[in-house]
């Protein structure tokens, strides 16, 4: 019987899953440095292959815009910052 | 295979309605019916139905531009999207045909005429359009009532079951016309 090792080459080729978002949290765009979000609302399982769909609010003056965004475009920002 | 928006009508949205609905049935079968109870619950249902067919609009719209986003690079996907989601008209207007046409046609096809394509679209865009005339009157407390006699139960039932056909009908339009955009199956 032979076993196949796939080793770090194996362990390497699997991809990532998306981090998950909850209600409240603030976001960082990602390519968008200067753009701070909040999630304000969980849209449901809208995106490609059953990603979670996000809308958020980006705080702009004079008044905030909204969008709706895949977590592959997201990262949190940590409570401290 | 129908799009995640429909099939979250039908085995998540449908049946909440099926339970107002069975409310709405129960106040009327009571032994003595309370009127006032019963014209709550119509009203009721009436923005409710409303409520969840703009729901399915939009989640349905958002699913289409989710795709033709995946398209283009990451870095310039926030843009695009950024596009579809400004100034969206079913964030905050009724879903009658105006509004449903207004958001569908950035897809850059004509909803309108992809809907007339089906004659049995037309009696249900009429209910549509009593569905929501209907849904502001209760949802405003309006004074003046629309044309076609009080609100009933036979009536809302009828509306529900247009709504079912046009969501049918509007996951068929897309499908279609993003296979023709995406040169693939989108769903």
């Amino acid at each position: 019987m032979v076993t196949l090792d796939k080793g770090a080459s194996g362990m390497a080729a699997k991809k990532k899953p998306p981090p998950t978002f909850n209600l409240g949290d603030r976001v960082k765009i990602r390519f968008h440095p200067d753009l701070r979000a909040r999630i304000v609302e969980l849209r449901g399982p809208l995106g490609p292959g059953g990603a979670q769909v996000y809308r958020v609010r980006i705080s702009r003056k004079p008044k905030p815009s909204y969008i709706e965004l895949t977590a592959d475009l997201m990262e949190a920002i940590p409570p401290a910052e | 295979m129908p799009s995640a928006s429909l099939r979250q009508w039908r085995n998540d949205r449908t049946p909440r309605l099926a339970q107002i609905e069975a409310q709405c049935a129960a106040s009327l079968a009571a032994v003595s019916p309370n009127a006032h109870l019963i014209e709550e619950n119509l009203r009721g249902y009436v923005v409710l139905l409303s409520a969840h067919f703009q729901g399915f609009c939009r989640d349905l719209y958002t699913e289409a531009a989710m795709l033709i986003a995946r398209r283009v690079r990451l870095s310039l996907r926030m843009l695009v999207l950024g596009q579809f989601t400004t100034h969206r008209a079913l964030d905050h207007g009724n879903p009658n045909v105006d509004n449903i046409a207004k958001d569908f046609d950035r897809f850059g096809f004509d909803l309108r005429a992809k809907m007339n394509t089906d004659p049995a679209n037309a009696p249900r865009r009429q209910h549509l359009a009593a569905l929501n005339q209907w849904r502001n009157v209760a949802a405003h407390q309006g004074t003046i009532h629309p044309a076609g006699g009080p609100l009933t139960f036979p009536m809302l039932q009828a509306w529900r079951n247009s709504c079912d056909g046009l969501a049918a009908s509007l996951d068929a339009i897309l499908y279609n016309e993003l296979r023709k955009i995406l040169r693939r199956k989108p769903w």
